[in-house]
């Protein structure tokens, strides 16, 4: 018999639900089948944590005395983007202080940037805010210098375009010359590692590969607060090709999260320093899957032996957008320590924290045992997905 | 049979004496030089592993005490922030000897120091910035 959303948020509110993390959904359904798992399991928690470029934080810093509409502004010297309103200013994880010597020195260090800013105001520090503007007659104010707390501001969201890559590629490095520096980590030349970043068989979307109930509107766990997924995420891709279970062999589907930066912690939002590359913001994030019928319990069993990535080479493929995966290896070979890539046996590392991932689907298992948290089903799919919403 | 890698700082007064020849046959053990050199002010820096029985090695490492040179091991060399390791992995891959590694069991990431031969790729390798060398976390100090 399916189930419907309303049915288990109203065993979560009676503390009677039963709730797993992917992992142990994997096991489940291996001992007793998926029929007798989507009788007994309500929900599957999920769990990712990697660096996640396109994300930010959406700050209101509330009004001054008198009042500005700000032009430029600064958060400890890294530039936030101002062109959406007087003071709601935009500070993407990404970006660099202006005087960064960026490559200068090869490969550069990137030590500060949009991302260490996110990280200092979650751990709750004081940072200093400068702002430029051309003054009007109701904002009359030019200049600003003070500093900010997260306690003290307005609103402060964590507002990502695109987080949570359902599968990703592989990265290594073919060219005899020197190591690469790439935003997957420093490739060593002649195939010397590989790195992959993706959670495999606790990731979200890997989990329900068709989107059926990770849609806009899904309540998560994002950065160690409840918050949503507003949109599909950009450059969301469902038409990858998949496997036979359903599982896209690369990077396809992806979510656009939002939750409030001021509950949020920084042992689930870290800023990264990635040598030759950049700054970026390592972001936890974990979505409940509701067991509503047996292809769900099907779906939330996949593991990393069912999981294809594909090998890319970063020294010349990837970025001259040419040739084509080197080949495909599963999670399970991925985490086994080494692949072997053109007959060669090639150290592998993973990006993406598998203990985080573990941590955050076990939090959010606990969150939904203990009444707190309710799932919410979508107000729209994602694209390519949601076909089977009729149920409830 | 173990293994130690360890840095080994000479005096001036030593760098002319054949000390790695004396080890090999007094003490009877395997020495693998990994890096070596005299600096300016002439005195030298020696990055090698020892190998043979836990004894023999012990009496090297006693004997080169004994004859003036400093011994470093190079987990001292490393400095790990227990707190800002989210135990991704990144290291994992750069680490030649595998003295990083990732537990199978629990997928944490661990770090066995006797294998570390302070090749020091796995500090940029670290996003999160939690390797760091004795002499960066020094200089950050003021105190180099």
């Amino acid at each position: 018999m399916p189930k419907t959303y309303e049915e288990i948020n109203e065993r979560i509110r009676r503390k009677e639900v039963v709730v797993v993390t992917a992992e142990e959904m994997t096991e489940i359904v291996r001992e007793k089948g998926a029929a007798r798992a989507a009788e007994q399991i309500d929900v599957v928690t999920t769990g990712t944590f990697a660096p996640m470029c396109s994300s930010g934080a959406l700050l209101n810093i509330g009004h001054t005395t008198p009042k500005m509409k700000i032009q430029k502004a600064w958060f400890n010297d890294v530039l936030a983007y101002c062109g959406v309103a007087a003071i709601d200013l935009y500070l993407g994880a990404t970006e660099l202080p202006e005087d960064d010597p960026c490559n200068k020195v090869f490969p550069g260090r990137f030590s500060y940037g949009g991302g260490h800013v996110i990280e200092e105001l979650v751990r709750g520090k004081d940072v200093r805010l400068r702002a430029v503007a051309h003054g009007t007659d109701c904002y009359p104010r030019k200049t600003l210098e003070t500093t900010i707390n997260i306690r003290n501001i307005n609103d402060a969201w964590l507002l990502n375009p695109r987080n949570c890559y359902q599968n990703y590629n592989v990265a290594v490095n073919t060219s005899t010359k020197r190591p690469l520096y790439t935003y997957m980590g420093t490739l060593l030349p002649e195939l010397g590692n590989a790195n992959y970043c993706s959670a495999g068989q606790l990731s979200p979307l890997l989990n329900d590969p068709w989107y059926r109930t990770i849609g806009i509107g899904t309540r998560i766990f994002l950065g160690g607060a409840p918050g949503h997924v507003f949109h599909h995420g950009t450059q969301h891709n469902p038409d990858v090709e998949r496997t036979e279970g359903g599982v896209p062999r690369g990077g396809a589907g992806t979510v656009a999260v939002i939750g409030n930066l001021k509950q949020m912690s920084a042992d689930f939002l870290r800023a990264v320093s990635i040598t030759g590359y950049g700054v970026s913001l390592a972001v936890g994030v974990g979505i409940p899957i509701p067991i509503l019928d047996e292809e769900m319990a099907k779906f939330t069993a996949v593991e990393d032996s069912e999981i294809f990535a594909p090998v890319v080479d970063y020294a010349d493929d990837y970025p001259q957008q040419k040739g084509s995966p080197l080949c495909y290896v599963s999670y399970a070979e991925l985490r086994s320590g080494a692949i072997n890539v053109n007959g060669k046996k090639v150290k592998t590392a993973s990006l993406s924290s598998y203990t985080k991932a573990r941590e955050i689907a076990e939090t959010l298992k606990g969150w939904i045992a203990t009444g707190e948290f309710l799932l919410s089903r979508p107000v729209e799919p994602l694209p390519g997905g949601g076909a089977e919403q009729s149920n409830t | 049979m173990i293994q130690k890698s360890a840095i080994f700082d000479f005096p001036k007064s030593l760098v002319n004496r054949p000390i790695i020849s004396e080890l090999i046959k007094d003490c009877d053990i395997e020495v693998n030089i990994l890096q070596a050199r005299i600096t300016p002010r002439e005195d030298g820096h020696m990055f090698a592993i020892l190998r043979g029985p836990e004894a023999d090695v012990g009496m090297a490492l006693d004997y080169l005490a004994g004859i003036g040179v400093r011994t470093t091991l190079p987990a001292k060399n490393l400095i790990l922030d227990e707190d800002r390791c989210v135990h991704c992995g990144a290291c994992v891959g750069q680490c030649l000897p595998s003295a990083f590694f990732v537990d199978p069991e629990t997928q944490r990431v661990v770090f066995d120091s006797d294998k570390c031969i302070a090749c020091g790729l796995c500090i940029p390798a670290c996003s999160y910035r939690a390797i760091e060398s004795i002499t960066e976390h020094l200089r950050k100090k003021g105190e180099l």
